[in-house]
């Protein structure tokens, strides 16, 4: 049976000629620096744009990757430069994301969901739901710490900010979602948590 | 947030230390109160780890492969450096040296008047420069030709 490459191992081919190899790292990569850009962005097309965007920066930067650090570390690390420059770039003021102001707009903004609506989806739909209602940098910490398997000190440097700072800040993001899940369940939240 | 709940998620993250460890597990055993919540953060803790991620569209990968097609392939850092400006260093020293060695010389008096060899360094170079000398010479500046030019043979196809 055929051994599964680590990432490392994966750019050393690459680095040696193998470029078509880079496909498996995006393949395996793809879901969660999407699912990253989509915190941010708060929108699809744009999303997959900013996704593409941080890949193609990692092939062209792969030989500067020092290979003492996780891939996945340094790749997120692109991927949130990729984004804020990108909503720079779209005229957004990335000042705003940490502001309650956008974030009373978002909730507003995605608030005509409907909790009767609860039936029909599954928990999973309204954690992300709830996710969605979040600050870009709550959101992005919550989805870094449980599913990219980032240390608050990984997260620290993806996010450039101190492990405490993220320490404390996962601690308000999971608070907040809490909040936002009660908000849309309402008395239902006690049967999803 | 209140300093229990955030004590607690330390708890649930594991990064307390040893004694704030046994202190939380304490006020957990005797606090029906702080049970309750400790209970409901875990629930959350465990639908937060199954989170989905979401999927791009089907033609991503195909997409960001066409994009890179376009760049030049990478390849580490050291072996980036040009080596042009390596050499090019190189023989700006060579030829700073050279310039202040010319400048040197033809400012300098030529002559060695009071100058003699001491009796032991007086050396007959004639008696060592035989015809079996030089073709040892040469023939070691032949192998060592040869090693540089297998590995300059070598490194054209390994590129």
């Amino acid at each position: 049976m055929e051994q599964k490459l680590t990432d490392l191992e994966l750019i050393q081919n690459i680095l040696a000629g193998e470029t078509a190899q880079y496909a498996l790292l995006v393949k395996r990569h793809q879901r969660f620096v999407f699912t990253l850009a989509l915190r941010f962005s708060k929108n699809r097309e744009d999303a997959e744009e900013i996704a593409q965007d941080c890949f193609v920066k990692a092939y062209k930067a792969l030989g500067a990757f020092k290979q003492t650090s996780k891939f996945s570390t340094w790749l997120y690390t692109i991927t949130y430069t990729t984004a804020m420059t990108f909503l720079r770039k779209k005229r957004l003021d990335t000042d705003s994301i940490h502001n309650e102001e956008t974030f009373l707009q978002l909730e507003n903004h995605t608030s005509n969901f409907n909790a009767n609506d609860y039936e029909k989806h599954d928990s999973h739909t309204f954690l992300n739901q709830a996710i969605g209602l979040l600050m870009p940098d709550d959101a992005a910490i919550i989805t870094l710490f449980y599913k990219g398997e980032q240390s608050l000190e990984e997260i620290g440097e993806t996010l450039n900010m101190e492990p405490n700072t993220i320490k404390v800040k996962l601690h308000r993001a999971r608070q907040r979602l809490k909040e936002k899940l009660q908000y849309l369940l309402k008395d239902e939240v006690k049967e999803l948590l | 947030m209140n300093a229990i709940e955030q004590q607690l998620w330390e708890y649930i993250d594991g990064t307390l230390d040893e004694a704030a460890n046994k202190a939380i597990e304490e006020k957990i055993a005797s606090d029906p109160e702080i049970k309750a919540q400790y209970e409901d953060l875990l629930k959350l803790n465990s639908v937060l780890g199954t989170l989905d991620l979401d999927e791009p569209s089907m033609s991503f990968i195909r997409n960001v492969m066409e994009s890179v097609a376009a760049e030049p392939a990478p390849v580490a850092l050291k072996t980036k450096v040009n080596s042009g400006i390596i050499y090019a260093i190189g023989a700006f020293f060579v030829l700073s040296l050279l310039g202040i060695l010319g400048y040197v010389f033809y400012h300098a008096k030529a002559g060695f008047a009071s100058f003699t060899l001491p009796e032991k360094f007086n050396i007959n170079l004639d008696r060592y420069i035989t015809p079996t000398t030089l073709y040892t010479f040469l023939f070691v500046d032949l192998v060592i030709g040869l090693i540089f030019l297998d590995q300059f043979l070598r490194r054209k196809v390994h590129k």
